[in-house]
């Protein structure tokens, strides 16, 4: 038997939940968190495969005791975005540009149905708030869960997260002003 | 989830609302790309090892391994002792001749009659072990100086006291004395006495005996070295340096000399007088030393205490134990070096590793928090 079916059909201690079962529960939770994360939604696409890509050859050492799924998945992610954050920083320099300015001002990044207000105050983040955004509010992980996967306390998380919030709530006000 | 999860979020409730309703949703392609990774497959395989419970197991296999190391151990030595404990059953059949006073070297029975001391020999030992053996001879028609040195075992404490004064009253019952007496005895375990007697070398052989009959003799050494030859020589000197001395005071007095002559015959005179002098004690001090046999008697209670004779009783099982308890012990020595060696690298690798960690996260933060 080769190594990639039996990584696939064995779920370190889970014993319940295939590969293909976790994809699909855990996709989008994963996608929205890169979207918010790198402001970027080719990027979160590519990251997002990668994340599953390296979830699915690590998967028989993934222990459900340790960490949930979404919780272990967003912790690859969040790796895999750092490394493409170094890329694109390397690649600024060289280029002397600015990522994010190449997406055109009334293109929706995070969300279709998102108020434009909404989206030019996201873009005001930084993508470590962004990250603490979409990890608590939009996948709804709890405060321990969400600082494992961000590699901080319980408390920094949290402080993270209100003035995340402050600082989003501010910025909608400003480009409502 | 407590309700204090979601403390931070008060106030910023329609902003949350707004946020969860419009999610992005990952496109129909990346599904797809994704789940080409995990084709439909659902065979389940129990994995339930954590890595606490791998780590427990590779310490079980490698405690089993260096248990399964001493035994063979202790199984190959306790197989190659076998012919040393031929060698202590052949020593301990009867008297063994040994070359020189030492009693380290033993020899096979048929070296043994070859090395046989003859009665005149200057120097001889003789070492023996266990009873029901024949006493040794000490010569008593010559000058000899006897040596003897005896292990006894004595079954318990009380035993060893008793034997430690019973044997001080064999000596001075023979004419002797005990020059030294050493009682040493632990509460829990073994005792020891150490006594040096000397006796009426006429007598050794006697005191020796019933020395012996202490307890259970485990080990006897008697060396014998003549001192009749010594004796004669030394006797024969002072009768030619009284003859000389005879005839240069028979020179002096003739008168027939000359003043450089006299003067060089009195010179040889006193020489030959001194001379005498110092033979004369040299012989008196040979002569006690064949007067008297010096004895070394060792007595011991206890288990660990008994050697020689007494160590051959113990069976394969016993010796396959002790080898590979002392193997064990030595495994637990080279593994406790190994860590005092490697300790400092090991710290300077951990403290190292968690710099680095530091430092990447640091990168980290400051990369999301700028980018």
């Amino acid at each position: 038997m080769s190594a990639a079916p039996s990584a696939l059909e064995a779920p370190r201690g889970t014993r319940t939940a295939p590969f293909a079962d976790v994809v699909a529960e855990h996709l989008d939770a994963v996608y929205r968190y890169l979207v918010y994360l790198t402001g970027d939604r080719t990027a979160a696409e590519d990251l997002t495969a990668e994340t599953f890509e390296k979830a699915f050859r690590s998967w028989r050492r993934f222990d459900p005791r340790r960490a949930a799924a979404r919780t272990w998945l967003c912790r690859i992610a969040h790796s895999a975005a750092v490394d493409w954050f170094r890329a694109e920083a390397r690649r600024q320099r060289r280029e002397q540009t600015y990522a994010l300015e190449t997406a055109e001002i009334g293109e929706s990044v995070f969300a279709e149905g998102l108020s434009p207000t909404l989206e030019r105050a996201l873009r005001t983040l930084t993508p470590a708030e962004r990250e603490v955004v979409a990890l608590r509010v939009l996948l709804e992980l709890d405060g321990p869960s969400a600082a494992r996967v961000l590699g901080i306390s319980s408390t920094a998380c949290s402080t993270r997260l209100s003035r995340a919030l402050k600082r989003l709530e501010e910025a909608m006000a400003d480009v409502r002003d | 989830m407590s309700a204090t999860d979601w403390t931070e979020l008060d106030g910023h409730e329609a902003l949350v609302s707004e946020l969860r309703a419009n999610p992005p949703v990952a496109p129909e392609r990346l599904r797809q790309r994704v789940l080409e990774l995990a084709p439909g497959s659902r065979r389940r395989v129990a994995l339930p090892r954590s890595r606490r419970s791998r780590a427990l197991a590779v310490v079980l296999v490698a405690a089993a391994l260096a248990v399964g190391a001493a035994l063979v151990h202790g199984f190959v030595s306790s197989g190659s002792r076998h012919g040393a404990a031929t060698n202590a059953t052949v020593h301990s059949l009867g008297p063994v001749v040994v070359h020189g006073a030492g009693a380290g070297s033993t020899t096979t029975p048929k070296a043994a009659q070859r090395l046989a001391a003859p009665p005149a020999r200057p120097k001889a030992a003789y070492s023996t072990a266990n009873t029901g053996h024949e006493a040794v001879v000490i010569p008593k028609d010559r000058l000899v100086h006897a040596h003897a040195s005896l292990q006894v075992h004595v079954p318990s404490h009380s035993a060893l006291t008793k034997a430690t004064n019973d044997a001080t009253q064999i000596v001075s019952s023979l004419g002797g004395y005990a020059q030294s007496v050493q009682y040493q005895s632990e509460t829990k375990g073994g005792g020891s006495s150490f006594l040096a007697l000397e006796v009426p070398v006429g007598k050794a052989q006697t005191a020796i005996g019933r020395l012996a009959q202490l307890g259970t003799l485990v080990s006897q050494q008697v060396s014998t070295q003549d001192l009749q030859q010594q004796l004669t020589r030394q006797t024969n000197q002072i009768g030619t340096l009284r003859r000389a001395i005879a005839v240069y005071e028979q020179a002096l007095q003739s008168g027939s000399l000359s003043p450089s002559q006299r003067i060089e015959i009195q010179i040889k005179l006193a020489n030959a007088r001194h001379s005498v002098t110092q033979l004369r004690k040299a012989r008196s001090d040979t002569v006690a030393s064949g007067a008297t046999a010096d004895i070394s008697l060792t007595l011991t209670t206890g288990k660990s205490s008994i050697v020689g004779g007494g160590t051959h009783t113990s069976g394969r099982f016993d010796r396959l134990l002790g080898g590979a308890a002392g193997f064990l012990a030595l495994e637990g020595i080279v593994v406790l070096y190994a860590l005092v060696v490697l300790s400092p690298l090991l710290v300077l690798g951990g403290l190292a590793w968690v710099v680095l960690r530091e430092r990447r996260r640091r990168d980290e933060r400051r990369l999301l928090a700028s980018a």
